[in-house]
């Protein structure tokens, strides 16, 4: 009893973003203005003193705004226009979360990109004995960079490090897959 | 893993974020341009003290239409949060009593999410790579889905842990007869960072 279909929804929903956090935020910020507005119009309604800005002068002002000074008007505008864009890219962007997933017969399974990185460097250091720390691992969207920083006096043997990252890359069948990129720092470090 | 809607989180956003560009855009274009911005402004001069005199104890109706107004949104907008993050299960399986293999001949059977936890926690804990093991139930189109979390010691290849995994599933379907599907997540994490290597060298 498998099924591919629930799978691919679920790597899918854990390998992105829900736009969760953002989106409660906002609806926050609105239920904070929405709930202003209407606790003013009903204390204008009975005649009561305003709590911040009754809604006549509220809007007596905003009229007023519109013949005010065109270079601040212009400014307002721009800043509002663009934060309205970069919550449009927000919304459309695919909002990767830094994970990988792969599903097999039996089960699927999304793996944290921290941990590849982590686990390749452990390799890296052991095929070119040196310390883990000195194996800096950046894990992208396609490619795992591995920077080697070798022992002063040393040579760094970058050509098993190399065969050990990719042995270790091709044992994986997550997608997006990796290619490496292996460099060795021109400086030594004491160790 | 929960069943929230994520469109509906994006087409918030996108919608918010239209209307400010465009509210934006008009102002800062708008005042640029004096064909635009003079009969606008002029309007809006003509405009003010009908409005004031409306607001002002006039109409009381409008301010009472913009209070149910706003009551209706905040309403939507609450109900909007509310709605994230649904979708975990306390039930992992049920069988109803009937005739046939799959099913039980008398009464119905329930298996609580909390036993594949405790099965799987036990057996996994065990690899010396793991460090601690979460197990959740969700229910995904109307199946429940396993979800395990496993946090890796620092350097442990995700193969591994994978292989180890798939060994406890295994385990676990023949002791519950029947497969459920299961989610693995591989985590590393804070206690992961601070938990050294699990080679010695």
């Amino acid at each position: 009893m498998t099924s591919p279909a629930i799978y691919r929804r679920v790597v899918r929903r854990e390998t992105h973003s829900s736009r969760s956090g953002i989106a409660i935020a906002l609806a926050v910020l609105l239920i904070v203005v929405f709930a202003w507005f209407g606790v003013e119009s009903v204390l204008a309604a009975l005649g009561q003193p305003a709590l911040l800005v009754s809604p006549k002068d509220a809007v007596v002002a905003a009229l007023g705004a519109v013949s005010g000074p065109v270079g601040l008007l212009t400014a307002g505008g721009a800043v509002v226009a663009v934060i309205g864009l970069v919550l449009i890219v927000v919304s459309l962007a695919p909002g990767r979360k830094g994970r990988r997933g792969s599903v097999s017969e039996r089960t699927a399974s999304v793996v944290d990109d921290r941990v590849i990185a982590q686990s390749v460097a452990q390799t890296g250091a052991y095929a070119g004995d040196i310390d883990p720390d000195q194996v800096k691992v950046t894990v992208g969207k396609r490619t795992v960079d591995v920077d080697v920083t070798p022992t002063s006096g040393r040579a760094a043997d970058v050509r098993s490090i190399e065969e050990a990252v990719n042995d270790e890359l091709k044992s994986y069948d997550y997608s997006p897959s990796l290619r490496s990129r292996v460099r060795v720092s021109e400086k030594g470090t004491l160790s | 893993m929960t069943n929230t809607n994520r469109f509906l989180n994006r087409a918030l956003v996108f919608v918010i974020g239209l209307v400010l560009l465009l509210a934006g855009g008009a102002v800062a274009v708008g005042a640029l341009l004096p064909d635009v911005q003079k009969p606008v402004s002029q309007g809006a001069d003509d405009a003010t003290g009908p409005t004031s005199d409306a607001l002002s104890g006039g109409q009381p109706w409008i301010l009472w239409v913009v209070a149910a107004a706003a009551l209706v949104l905040i309403v939507l907008l609450l109900w909007f949060i509310f709605r994230q993050g649904h979708g975990r299960t306390n039930t992992l399986l049920t069988v109803d009593s009937g005739e046939g293999r799959d099913k039980t001949t008398g009464g119905s059977l329930s298996v609580d999410a909390k036993v594949a936890e405790q099965v799987l926690e036990e057996s996994l804990t065990r690899d010396p790579g793991i460090i601690s093991v979460d197990v959740t139930a969700f229910e995904v189109k109307k199946q429940s889905v396993l979800r395990v979390t496993v946090q890796t010691r620092r350097g442990v290849s995700p193969v591994d842990i994978g292989a180890t995994v798939d060994k406890a599933v295994a385990e676990w379907d023949a002791l519950l007869g029947t497969q459920t599907p299961i989610v693995v997540q591989i985590v590393g994490g804070l206690r992961a960072q601070m938990s050294g290597t699990a080679r010695v060298v």
